[in-house]
């Protein structure tokens, strides 16, 4: 219930930063989505056993206010954390490099998504241009935060909820 | 000759004595005298007296530089608080000329009515070009508005709910806007793109256009009012075997430091997606 309850309270801290600061700083095109950052980050900690809610708000947090359709953020989302999930399994040892790889194929699922429905609801975008002036930028810049907002997500779960150790 | 004692005498010769001496003083005789006996006094007053001032210097200087330090920090504390006060009121400065800015379109432009707002966010996904403002229905903001700066046409409202709206700009690559070019006469179409950039549609082959030219809303489709500023062409591309030429635009609002707005909340926005044909029909 803590966790759930954090998890909100950090989304709309993240969701404040991400539409007041974040979107406008971007490299070409691209701009990081801290939101993202904070699920993939989120659902990598091994304390946390039910991440599922937490996508769920996000994704309706998103939806909400995002010119997107209102089920394209909640889809990508929900990939993002499968990824998670699914190289949580395989590289649990080492969850730094586990966190690179879900930021990395989650943006470019996220993004993927994205040009998909735009192209459906007729939006003139091509995937050359989305992913020169789109997609790679804003996989880089969300390496870039990557590392710190793993660093800020793994302190917070491990505050509410320390891993135990077995004697 | 009584007058004549030894008293009188000795009286008489200390008188003379004394004369002698103030003659000699006055007259200046004595002055190297008076220098031989006077240098040496002087000399040890001078060493007395700057060995006392070493001291005394010595011994008040630490009360003085706590003084001192106490000083310096109140006048490090005000210092702050008159930078912060600075930084203040430049912000406000900002503000007020934003709104002044506004405030001209606005008696420029006195034929609609405006609902000045403030951008507080941005769209998320960075494939669309959308700003949120902080007015919303409880302030008679609505659906289809147009909305300006004080220097030309910005978007349309998208989205709106009861304390905010979202705003799709021109920049947005899934807007059209009915545009007219001042130099030229002619009518064409104005597209954003997915990195923000503007370009013109649909001019005809024969029209001739040129770098500069100014771009104003034309009123057409209803969607915004007309002779609204939206920018200059920059350059025109022609190619062969295409029905119409196309120019790249320079929007004369500067889209990534947008800080104000003014929703037009009179302009009676007409709908008529449902009157074009669907493709394939």
């Amino acid at each position: 219930m803590i966790s759930h309850l954090l998890c909100v309270l950090l989304l709309l801290v993240f969701y404040v930063l991400q539409t007041t600061i974040f979107s406008q700083t971007k490299l070409l095109s691209g701009t990081a989505d801290i939101i993202l950052l904070f699920l993939a980050a989120w659902s990598l900690q091994e304390q946390i056993k039910n991440s599922w809610f937490c996508i769920i708000a996000a994704g309706l947090l998103v939806s909400s206010i995002s010119a997107m359709p209102y089920f394209a953020p909640l889809i990508s989302y929900l990939g993002v954390v499968l990824i998670s999930k699914a190289l949580q399994r395989r590289i649990w040892r080492t969850p730094l490099l586990a966190m690179f790889l879900v930021v990395l194929l989650g943006t470019f699922f996220q993004h993927g998504v994205y040009v998909l429905v735009l192209q459906i609801t007729r939006a003139p975008i091509t995937w050359r241009e989305s992913l020169d002036h789109v997609i790679l930028p804003s996989a880089l810049l969300n390496l870039i935060f990557a590392l710190p907002a793993y660093a800020i997500v793994k302190d917070l779960a491990g505050r509410i909820s320390p891993l135990e150790v077995e004697v | 000759m009584k007058f004549l004692n030894s008293k009188n005498i000795q009286t008489i010769v200390i008188f003379v004595i004394i004369s002698g001496v103030l003659f000699l003083a006055l007259s200046g005789y004595l002055t190297p005298v008076f220098n031989l006996s006077v240098n040496p006094l002087i000399s040890l007053q001078s060493w007395l007296s700057v060995r006392y001032i070493s001291i005394r210097d010595l011994l008040t200087t630490p009360r003085d530089m706590t003084v001192l330090r106490e000083q310096n920090a109140i006048l490090e504390s005000q210092l702050t608080q008159l930078q912060t006060q600075l930084i203040v009121m430049e912000e406000r400065l900002g503000e007020a000329q934003v709104c002044f800015a506004l405030l001209d379109f606005g008696r420029t432009n006195p034929q609609y009515n405006y609902i000045a707002a403030t951008v507080i966010g941005r769209e998320i996904s960075p494939f669309l070009q959308y700003i949120i403002i902080d007015r919303g229905t409880n302030h008679g903001v609505f659906y289809g508005m147009p909305v300006v700066t004080q220097q030309g046409l910005v978007g349309q409202v998208d989205a709106v709910i009861a304390g905010a709206a979202r705003v799709k700009l021109i920049t947005d690559s899934t807007s059209v806007v009915n545009i007219r070019l001042k130099s030229a006469g002619i009518e064409a179409q104005l597209v954003g793109s997915l990195t923000g950039d503007v370009s013109l549609d649909m001019i005809p082959l024969d029209v001739f256009v040129e770098p500069g030219d100014v771009v104003l809303t034309s009123g057409l489709g209803g969607n915004f009012p007309s002779n609204l500023f939206v920018g200059q062409v920059l350059s025109i591309q022609r190619r062969e075997n295409a029905l119409f030429q196309t120019a790249s635009v320079q929007p004369i609002v500067d889209f990534e430091s947008i800080n104000a707005v003014l929703v037009v909340s009179d302009f009676e926005f007409v709908d008529i997606t449902s009157l074009i044909p669907e493709r394939g029909q």
